[in-house]
């Protein structure tokens, strides 16, 4: 199918750098008020509440111009033009999928639906908009969908692959009924896809007013600058950093929940001269250790490595906020196929969170190797699976998920502190009254850890004490703690982070400590849940952190009065530093190398 | 220090109100005679070290303009800005915070999340108004619904108080886990530590923000904590300079929400006054525009580093609980404005080949590059400058701009990094601030579900009516309203705001809407309303309540506000209605009733306006040149005290005055309104 040439094309006026800025603007405007609607309109708790949901817009080809915050897209539009070509796609079209394998990890586990839809003007294909949301249960083998337990994909739900759920404005309202009919929660389910169906529409007329407002070719030039833009940047960057040659860094996750690990992620960047004498920059992922059996493999689009990247290097720099041509960056992306990074179908993937999170750890070891300044490694964020029923005021059993995702420590920086107790971006707690308003669990504590943060000169972040009694007549616990046997590195002389760990009816005789990747855990009323999640990793000598911020910390409870002395050489009485004491402590000053887990090393 | 209005004229009555708002740089106050209209004004150097010394200068100016004695006042309306500066600033009282045992790094968490718009490498977690090390703890526990499962420790309070004394702090907030369903452990707790900790300020949560979620509503009360002594101390030193005055009448202080209340109640609960600046400003909109027959509005108030915006439609002036102020959510009743930082001081940069403007602003100090007060930055000020806008010296006014400098700014930061000529540069800055502006007029307008094209574009601050006539053009509007003083509405405002409250309570579980128990809590809240009358004064005849209901689909997170209804059926179509009107679906879920409110007002007495009687046609007092997309071109100057009623001026013009300058683009006429307000239209196209 073709269309009528576009007046504007012809003249191909180039877009100037105050439209390029307003025109981003307008986009970033057009993108953050499609995620406000999810936000207000969206039933589940795992949305509304958590709010994992994500949005972005592509040029007219498909390459992402405009995203969440967030290194975790892949490329997200391929996938559904390989089963509707492009030049099929009409104005009122929308296509939808969660199938990973099938869209080469664009979504990388099944619990998150991608709806998009091309956007026309005058009939000419202009831009995608695109909305994306974990949906809270769509199937498998337990509540919630992922499991430690899983070793197949067809346990984490059902598989949509790429296809059309609206057809230029016809609702292909079969396949929404087998979707909602396949969740143990359907009225969520419902919801949920209202609301991001509601957003998806809001982004195709936006794109469609910005496009009346800025002319075809000029909002084209537009989103082809701010690709380049970045791309261009980043590599700079990525030159700054890496010399000639190949720089290597590995990290490991350290189990799949099924008796195996651990799994080592190595990874390297090649830079080199190319044929034509340019530099060409070459992410190679192939020695990571094998695809593991359990649900712990991460299918990771080819975009991932350049998109963690491109924002490590954008941060900071003003104007330079797209999330996007970060993977235009790298002109090689080498994977194993049947790597943990790249595994064969079907092999389970729900629980990628936690090797998503090494992830960007390794990414920021392989910039540290190299001689940049990349922050220490954070905790890999937790996940608690509580589901089971409880008995309501008329005797019926009603069945409940509380899928609760515990913040940890991110790894301290060369300019600041480690974030702490932090999730991820735009990912919230559920706040405990809330929680106890809606689910049979009562709440003992929620703060952070004690000495979990990884000593520094600047501190790792701490992680998160939560601690429940179950009121359920009975539930199932699942759980997802990585970063007990590798815990966050520390760098420059900071050390690692505290692990976490999970343990039930602590201080009683019925103490249990639990693998932290497991599932299955049969609760009764009355048990307690104590999770600690993990600190992040420091950042130079923590000889070198001012005394007074170690007083801070021992105030605010982060830091324990002997580990001030321990690991700081501070002296801490009452609510004042003991300097005499200090001076004393601090006159013999510890050694250190390059990184630290658990022992300084040189390489990890 | 200046003064003006019709000097013959006196007070006839002691029908006086007077209005003070104290900015950054001038304390402006306007004393009006309520029986007959008149308006006499006077402007004053602000005082920050003693803003109350301001006050009073402001009101003998006043007073002597009038003739009238302190006496005949019958009220003094105020609108501050301590609250929000202490919170801006960072410079409220040492505070500290009771919370339950086991929950002290709530505050800390926060909801655990990096923000959205922020990039995970460089994002810090900002500082808390209270650290870690100055929460305490007490062993008590309250669950859902209010139930008591643990009785309040009453040994572990003593300790509390122990702790707080070493911490040496002026000021307690107390805020323990679903006080909100329940609040006599806090209510305990405030009692205990107000008999042991004598002259230490204490904000329990259940008196501030009764609602779910911990984290908001501990925020809520460290930030009023915060406040607390700085607003309490103020308030008690105006008062006191009042009555040594002889000032009979009541003090009544411009709240968040628009309304003014009582002193009382704001000793209560300052952080009510967080938005009390802005809010003055939105209502003196209001006011203007309805003395012109305008009810739909979207007002602009743009300042020095940043720009508040806001729609009311049909007169009503939009609420939210789910504002912001600076870093912190602040879910307290608030008008319903976006606020961005673009304002006159945005700087301008190049970076990497891409312009940006603001949001850092070159402030007071040092300005601007054409204030000539060391700021050599580009801005958006200096933009203005260049092509013309305005006048090198401002008519009336003491300061003459550098216009040297304002290009040289330009040349250097934006013109040359970019290789373009200056005159773009300029106007580059100016689109991207005004595309700022309009992102957030769209955020006001289209996202609340309104066509900003059936709106009037009000824009006011010193630096609003120069874009007037291009926002209007960016959103379609084809209606600019310039009220008389742009530069001191918020003076304005106070006269023309309500005594108004709000009583608020939310189910103690949300479900379908039971009509009978609905009709119960809305009695008690009229019943609460009631009171707050009684303490406020106000006749049985002026008294005013509105009943509203909070809805959601069950499983939202959201409600929507809907005017109240007799059955629960016509309170669930009001909902769903809403719901596909703003977000374009309907769900098929059951609706839930969250939260029943009662609104209460008094109208309080307001000047009749004053009319502008016809002038003859208006003369230029000169021409200037100006930078119009089509070339430099000298372009007529009016002063605006010269122009009366009826007259029309075609664009391209300037209009000055001592509060701000106008410019009226090509296109674009200006006619002058009976009540002094200038309106632009455009011409059809």
């Amino acid at each position: 199918m073709t269309h009528a040439a576009d007046p504007d094309i012809t003249t191909a006026p180039i877009c100037d750098p105050i439209t390029l800025e307003i025109i981003q603007g307008a986009i970033q405007a057009a993108q953050s008020e499609m995620e406000a609607l999810i936000e207000r309109t969206a039933i589940s708790a795992f949305i509304r509440e958590k709010k994992d949901f994500y949005t972005a817009i592509f040029d007219r080809e498909g390459v992402m111009a405009v995203g969440s915050m967030v290194p975790i897209f892949g490329d997200i539009t391929t996938p559904v033009f390989e089963h509707f070509p492009i030049e099929t796609m009409q104005e009122g079209d929308l296509y939808w999928y969660n199938d990973c394998y099938g869209s080469y990890g664009a979504v990388s586990h099944s619990n998150d639906q991608v709806l998009l839809a091309p956007v026309f003007h005058k009939g000419h294909r202009v831009a995608f908009v695109m909305s994306w949301a974990h949906f809270a249960d769509i199937g498998g083998m337990h509540p919630g969908s992922i499991s430690p337990d899983a070793t197949e994909i067809w346990q984490e739900g059902i598989i949509i692959p790429p296809t059309k759920l609206i057809e230029a404005g016809v609702v292909n309202d079969a396949a929404l009924a087998i979707f909602h009919r396949n969740s143990r929660f359907p009225a969520q389910s419902e919801g949920d896809m209202s609301a991001l169906m509601a957003s998806v529409r809001l982004g195709v007329q936006r794109m469609a007013e910005a496009t009346d407002r800025f002319g075809t070719a000029v909002l084209e030039d537009a989103l082809a600058q701010l690709l380049d833009r970045t791309r261009r940047l980043v590599r700079r960057r990525l030159a700054e950093t890496f010399d000639y040659g190949t720089h290597r860094f590995t990290d490991a996750i350290d189990s799949d929940g099924h008796g195996n690990g651990p799994f080592h992620l190595r990874f390297a960047i090649i830079r080199e001269k190319g044929p034509d004498g340019t530099d060409r920059f070459i992410f190679d992922a192939t020695e990571t250790d094998d695809q593991a059996p359990g649900p712990v493999n991460l299918l990771m689009n080819r975009s991932i490595p350049g998109m963690a990247l491109g924002l490590f290097y954008l941060g900071g720099e003003p104007g330079q906020v797209c999330n996007a041509g970060g993977p235009l960056a790298l002109d090689e992306v080498r994977l194993r196929e049947g790597s943990l990074v790249k595994p064969r179908w079907p092999a389970p993937l729900g629980m990628r969170g936690l090797t998503m999170m090494r992830v960007l750890a390794t990414l920021n070891g392989l910039v540290n190797a190299a001689g940049g300044q990349a922050p220490a490694a954070q905790a890999a964020y937790v996940v608690a699976l509580i589901r089971g029923s409880f008995t309501a005021k008329d005797g019926s059993a009603t069945p409940f998920l509380l899928a609760d995702g515990i913040g940890v420590g991110y790894g301290a920086r060369a300019f600041a502190d480690g974030m702490d107790a932090v999730y991820f971006v735009a990912q919230e707690n559920y706040p405990i009254e809330f929680t106890e308003l809606g689910y049979p669990v009562s709440f003992r504590t929620y703060g952070m850890v004690m000495d979990s943060g990884g000593p520094g000169a600047f501190r790792g972040g701490t992680g998160i004490l939560r601690e429940y009694e179950i009121l359920a007549d009975s539930a199932m616990l699942g759980i997802r703690i990585d970063g007990v046997e590798n815990p966050p590195w520390g760098i420059k002389g900071g050390k690692s982070g505290a692990p976490g760990r999970i343990v039930i009816n602590p201080g009683t005789p019925d103490e249990k400590v639990l693998p932290p990747l497991s599932d299955g855990t049969m609760l009764k009323q009355g048990d307690v849940v104590r999770i600690e999640t993990g600190g992040g990793g420091g950042y130079g000598h923590p000889f070198d952190r001012p005394p007074a911020k170690v007083l801070e910390d021992v105030l605010a409870g982060l830091v324990s009065i002997e580990a001030a002395a321990r690991e700081y050489g501070v002296a801490v009485t009452g609510r004042y530093v003991d300097e005499a004491e200090t001076a004393r402590l601090r006159a013999t000053r510890p050694e250190v190398k390059p990184f630290h887990r658990k022992e300084y090393l040189d390489v990890l | 220090m200046s003064f003006d209005g019709a000097e013959t004229a006196h007070a006839q009555t002691a029908a006086l109100t007077l209005a003070v708002d104290i900015g950054g740089t001038f304390t402006d106050v306007a004393l009006a005679d309520t029986a007959t209209g008149q308006v006499w004004r006077a402007k004053t150097p602000s005082r920050p070290d003693d803003p109350s010394e301001a006050f009073l200068t402001g009101l003998r100016l006043a007073l002597d303009a009038a003739g009238a004695a302190p006496g005949d006042l019958r009220q003094v309306l105020h609108g501050t800005t301590v609250a929000t500066n202490m919170i801006l600033e960072g410079k409220g009282a040492r505070a500290a915070l009771v919370t339950t045992r086991g929950f002290r790094h709530v505050l800390g968490i926060g909801r655990q999340d990096i923000p959205r718009a922020a990039n995970l490498y460089n994002w810090i977690k900002p500082e808390r108004p209270v650290p870690a090390s100055r929460i305490v703890e007490v062993t008590e526990r309250i669950l859902p619904g209010g139930t008591v499962a643990k009785a309040l420790d009453e040994d572990s309070v003593a300790t509390a108080a122990d702790a707080l004394r070493e911490m040496d702090v002026d000021s307690v907030a107390i805020c323990l886990l679903h006080a909100f369903a329940n609040p006599d452990h806090e209510r305990r707790v405030a009692e205990i530590l107000r008999a042991t900790l004598p002259g230490i300020a204490i904000t329990a949560s259940s008196d501030v923000l009764p609602v779910v979620r911990e984290y908001e509503r501990t925020l809520a009360s460290v930030l009023n904590a915060v406040v607390m002594p700085g607003v309490t101390h103020y308030v008690a030193r105006i008062e006191e300079k009042l009555a040594a005055e002889g000032v009979p009448a009541p003090l009544l202080l411009m709240q968040s929400n628009g309304g003014v209340a009582g002193a009382g109640k704001i000793r209560s609960a300052p952080a009510l006054t967080a938005l009390s600046g802005p809010a003055a400003g939105v209502v003196g909109a209001r006011s203007a525009a309805a003395a012109c027959g305008v009810d739909d509005i979207l007002t602009v108030d743009i300042g020095g580093t940043s720009a508040d915006i806001c729609l009311i439609a049909g007169g009503e002036i939009g609420l939210t609980q789910q504002g912001q102020v600076g870093d912190w959510p602040l879910p307290l009743p608030m008008v319903d404005m976006v606020t961005i930082g673009a304002g006159g001081g945005s700087i301008a940069r190049v970076a990497d080949g891409a312009l940006t403007v603001g949001p850092e602003s070159a402030g007071a100090t040092p300005g601007p590059a054409a204030y000539g007060r060391g700021g050599s930055e580009a801005t958006v000020t200096d933009a203005h400058v260049v092509l013309g806008h305005l006048p090198a010296r401002l008519l009336g006014g003491d300061m003459a701009l550098d216009v040297v400098a304002a290009r040289r700014a330009l040349e250097d930061g934006v013109a040359k990094p970019l290789g373009i000529a200056v005159e773009d540069a300029a106007r580059g800055i100016l689109a991207i601030a005004d595309n700022k502006m309009v992102g957030a007029l769209r955020v006001v307008s289209v996202e609340r579900g309104f066509d900003p094209r059936d709106f009037t574009l009000l824009p006011f601050g010193g630096a609003g009516p120069l874009h007037g006539c291009a926002l209007a053009d960016l959103i379609g509007t084809r209606r600019v309203l310039i009220v008389p003083a742009p530069g001191i509405l918020c003076a304005d405002g106070l006269m023309a705001a309500d005594l108004k409250s709000e009583f608020s309570r939310a189910r103690p579980r949300a479900g379908t809407a039971d009509m009978a128990e609905a009709e119960q809590l809305c009695l008690e809240l009229e019943a609460d309303a009631a009171t707050w009358f009684d303490v406020e004064g106000v006749a049985e005849g002026d008294r005013q309540t509105n009943r509203v209901a909070l809805l959601r689909y069950a499983g939202q997170g959201n409600e929507l506000a809907v005017p109240w209804a007799q059955t629960a059926e016509a309170l669930e179509a009001g909902f769903a209605a809403a719901h596909r009107a703003l977000y374009g679906f309907e769900l098929n879920a059951p609706i839930e009733l969250v939260t029943l409110r009662v609104e209460a007002r008094a109208a309080m007495q307001t000047p009749a306006p004053s009319a502008l009687t016809p002038g003859a046609p208006p003369q230029p007092v000169d021409h200037v040149p100006v930078a119009l997309p089509s070339g430099r071109e000298n372009v007529p100057l009016f002063d605006r005290s010269t122009l009366g009623a009826g007259a029309l001026i075609e664009g391209p013009a300037i209009v000055s005055q001592l509060d701000t300058t106008t410019l009226i683009a090509p296109g674009w006429s200006g006619t002058v309104q009976p009540s002094g307000a200038l309106i632009l239209t455009k011409a059809d196209p």
